[in-house]
């Protein structure tokens, strides 16, 4: 199960301490080797995205990663990230859109980030994305429990 | 080398050169997000002629870790 908290015109920080205040959560933040950030002492797990006016934030009690971006085409990196087959079916911005969000939701899953290659993710081979779209922005959700 | 890194980051970001220099982060100082990244590797792979390994992406924080990056490289 998640929670996703959608906010316009707010920041990271800002949006997180308001999230651990509606769970009365006053924990010490900590963060893996790649930057992806965790509750010291607490089992609720959270991911944070930010894209244009909108911050996303993911609540879970497993791992869990989300990206927001906003739709738009970006051929040099379609090129650098997406596989021959993913490029075969990228036809517009929107395609491409959903799967950038695919891929970065879930290397922040792996708490890895774009260290682990973005192209070694295969978004057409794997069926656990959440995809939700917010005005001209899309949101992806990854998680395996 | 720094003047011409500079000026691929800000001309591939659209940023103001006078913003950036050696110690500048590219997250913390310039708010650079996962897109933003990748554009820029991209940027300097093309300009340089060298590939920017995906292990190696989480060392260059600072514009000086990309300079230091690049030099090993023999560019």
């Amino acid at each position: 199960m998640y929670k996703l908290y959608i906010e316009k015109n707010i920041s990271s920080e800002k949006l997180l301490k308001k999230v651990l205040d509606e769970y009365n959560i006053k924990d010490e933040i900590i963060y893996n080797e790649y930057g992806k950030p965790y509750l010291k002492n607490n089992e609720v797990y959270f991911n944070i995205s930010h894209s244009g006016i909108y911050t996303v934030l993911v609540t879970s009690s497993s791992e869990v990663g989300v990206d927001i971006e906003k739709i738009a085409m970006h051929e040099k990196v379609m090129a650098k990230v997406c596989t021959d087959e993913e490029k075969k079916l990228i036809k517009n911005a929107e395609d491409f859109t959903k799967i950038w969000v695919k891929k970065e939701s879930y290397v922040k899953f792996l708490g890895i980030g774009l260290s682990y290659g973005l192209k070694n993710v295969d978004t057409l081979k794997n069926n656990n994305f959440i995809i939700k779209k917010i005005d001209d922005y899309y949101i992806s959700i990854y998680m395996e429990d | 080398m720094k003047e011409e890194i500079i000026n691929i980051i800000a001309d591939t970001l659209e940023l103001p050169k006078n913003h950036i220099n050696e110690k500048t982060n590219l997250i913390k100082d310039l708010e650079l997000e996962s897109l933003d990244i990748v554009e820029l590797i991209n940027a300097f792979e093309m300009q340089y002629g060298i590939e920017i390994l995906d292990q190696d992406i989480k060392n260059l924080q600072t514009v000086e870790d990309i300079i230091k990056y690049i030099e090993n490289k023999n560019v």
